[in-house]
């Protein structure tokens, strides 16, 4: 049985159904009034019809574009078997709009916790003196801020933002795999911690941020406002504030410069970086050997799916 | 005529080293005739202005000065017939004062800055009421500015530049330093000491001393001294904890705007913090800081103003500052350890597969 016979039984027998209804509701009517009444169903029925395999083969025709691309995607990495895609568009934007503000801070901040480092005079200068640079910092505190409200958001209105949230919730697990990490590295055990969609270093990361953003936009909001502050809060208030600015602001980059960079960048397998924060994906290989939890899980969801759709 | 004239001079200086007798005499003979009316009490002028100038000059006006070997007519040197039909040109000092002059007069870039300053751009202009080097050195009783008793003096010097500037003489005789140096507190600073001598530029002029960006500076000269400050019980940690706070950078970045020492403390009426009329007492420090911040209230008073982080005395700051302190090391310790221990392991697992 061809795919257009097995499209036109259901039809006929729809058509047959459709005009034994007619026919009953119209047998009182006149045969001329009953005709007319029986045509223009027709040919409602007909456009309805017509639509509906239109649809059909529009999603086929996208179906087919994308079992294209992913085709052309296999071919290009072909080492690395088949793309997954690890982060979605919405957290690739709130990574970007994060790191260009951070990195505007940094380089507008560091010279006035530092003022005799030799290079800060020509970084201010670059802005064009410091009440440029100052106006500079502030955009990049705006862009923080709204990076902030994002992802708040995103954690709750999202399904996705959802489940990576309890996702990066620190477990016990963590705990065990940093210990049996240690001792891989020590050359103690022979395998590596499996991790799951997350693992500790990147649990770190995640809550360094958060930590990062709560310090640093909340005492930068006193020093922002410090006219506002000083009506409400002692002159000491503010004197934390700005060490804790100060300070956290250190920590942060410390930790971005040196730890951040190492796991993304200078690390030997990521050197000199990956394009993942462009377009979100991930390499079966690399899924394989640094989330082999999700990448089961992964596997898992799919043979069930495959399972639910061909149950054979 | 200059030429003839420093030919005179010169020949005359020759002859005084040489034959001290004729010299004297001629001295003497410029000075009788010169005070034939100018030897008289009452000899004055009075000046389209009503001003009353005195005129009377005595043999005694040079003596004990500098230029006491000097006559009338060496600075005077316009004069040259007795009586004169003219008024006396204003004397000019640079006719000796000059670099390599064979007078011996004593000369240094001083008198050059002079014409930069502010008052030798006036006269430059044509003000007339600018001051010129008499009007500060004096003109007859000329003393070295180490002499004690010379307008120049550190302790006298206020009062001269005062007969011009009166209000800020007024303000400055009752602040700190001014009552320091009438005690004849040898450290302290009088006009001269934060604004310079010749180079004095107006305080909008970036080649100031007191230039916004430049007052810090100027005053840790003193205030950054342990050894000045450690006399008189002053803490010199003010200079660093300001350098350190944002008031400070940018300053140092070339803000204008951002507080220097003087916003807060005073220009001229620089008072301790204890005087209810200084800037910085307790009572007025909303007002001092309502110059920047607007609706500043009582809150600014309360915590300590110049504060530094890394001393107990600033109390909560000070643990703040420590925790974030042993919460960074800490932290960068243990991600430098993992980071150190992840390439060791890279490193020997390498080795190993070869």
């Amino acid at each position: 049985m061809s795919v257009d016979e097995k499209k036109e039984q259901p039809r006929e027998s729809l058509e047959r159904e459709i005009d034994a209804v007619v026919s009953a509701e119209t047998a009182g009517l006149e045969p001329e009034q009953a005709g007319e009444i029986r045509e223009k169903i027709r040919q409602r029925v007909r456009a309805e019809m017509e639509r509906e395999i239109r649809l059909k083969t529009a999603a086929d025709r996208r179906e087919e574009a994308r079992r294209i691309r992913e085709e052309r995607q296999k071919e290009k990495h072909a080492g690395e078997g088949r793309m997954f895609q690890r982060f979605n568009r919405n957290f690739r934007f709130q990574h970007m709009v994060m790191f260009s503000s951070v990195i505007l801070l940094i380089v507008t901040g560091m010279p006035i916790k530092f003022p005799n480092f030799i290079l800060s005079r020509f970084v201010i200068s670059l802005w064009g003196g410091i009440n440029n640079s100052t106006i500079v910092h502030r955009i990049g505190a705006l862009m923080l801020v709204y990076f902030m409200v994002h992802h708040l958001l995103y954690t709750i209105l999202s399904r996705d933002g959802r489940r990576d949230f309890v996702l990066l919730l620190p477990m016990p697990k963590d705990l065990r795999d940093a210990v049996q990490n240690i001792r891989y590295f020590l050359g103690k055990v022979k395998e590596k911690p499996r991790f799951g969609r997350f693992s500790y270093i990147e649990k770190f990361d995640y809550w360094a941020v958060y930590w990062g953003c709560i310090i640093m936009i909340g005492s930068g909001a006193f020093l922002w406002g410090e006219s506002i502050a000083l009506k409400y809060f002692p002159k000491f208030v503010l004197d934390i504030a700005h060490e804790m600015h100060s300070d956290e602001a250190l920590l942060a980059t410390l930790a971005i410069v040196i730890w951040h960079f190492y796991n993304v960048h200078f690390n030997p397998e990521r050197f000199p970086g990956t394009l993942m924060w462009w377009h979100g994906q991930i390499s079966e290989h690399e899924i394989k050997e640094e989330h082999p939890l999700e990448y089961e899980e992964l596997m898992a969801k799919q043979a069930k799916t495959a399972a639910e759709v061909n149950p054979q | 005529m200059k030429g003839t004239v420093l030919y005179a001079v010169i020949a005359a200086a020759l002859l005084g080293v040489c034959v001290p007798g004729p010299r004297e005499a001629e001295a003497r003979l410029s000075l009788e005739k010169c005070t034939l009316c100018h030897g008289k009490p009452e000899f004055r002028k009075i000046l389209v202005d009503g001003k009353i100038q005195e005129l009377f000059v005595t043999g005694d006006s040079l003596k004990g000065s500098v230029h006491e070997k000097k006559t009338c007519v060496d600075c005077h040197f316009d004069v040259s017939e007795i009586p004169h039909r003219e008024r006396p040109r204003r004397v000019n000092c640079t006719h000796c004062h000059y670099k390599g002059n064979a007078e011996g007069a004593p000369q240094s870039d001083g008198y050059l800055a002079y014409f930069e300053s502010v008052h030798g751009k006036a006269i430059a202009r044509g003000n007339a009421k600018a001051p010129l080097c008499q009007d500060c050195h004096g003109s007859h009783a000329i003393l070295k500015a180490k002499s004690q008793a010379s307008l120049v003096a550190q302790g006298k010097v206020a009062e001269t530049c005062g007969r011009c500037h009166i209000e800020i003489y007024a303000q400055y005789k009752t602040s700190v330093h001014g009552v320091a140096v009438a005690k004849g507190i040898k450290e302290a600073p009088s006009c001269t000491g934060c604004h310079g001598e010749h180079k004095i530029y107006s305080p909008k002029d970036p080649k100031s001393t007191v230039f916004a960006t430049h007052v810090a500076d100027q005053c840790s000269k003193c205030h950054a001294s342990v050894s000045i400050m450690g006399k008189f019980g002053i803490e010199t940690e003010q200079v660093a904890t300001y350098k350190e706070s944002f008031h400070g950078v940018a300053s140092q970045f070339g803000s204008r705007t951002v507080a220097n020492c003087a916003s807060c403390h005073g220009t001229h009426d620089i008072r301790p913090e204890a005087d209810p009329l200084s800037s910085v007492n307790p009572k007025n420090v909303p007002k001092t800081c309502g110059k920047c911040h607007p609706g500043a209230n009582a809150n600014v008073a309360v915590g300590k103003m110049h504060v530094d982080a890394k001393k107990k005395e600033a109390g909560i700051v000070y643990y703040v500052a420590s925790f974030f302190k042993y919460l960074t090391i800490g932290t960068m310790l243990a991600l430098i350890v993992h980071i150190v221990l992840d390439m060791y392991g890279r490193t020997k697992r390498l080795r190993g597969e070869k």
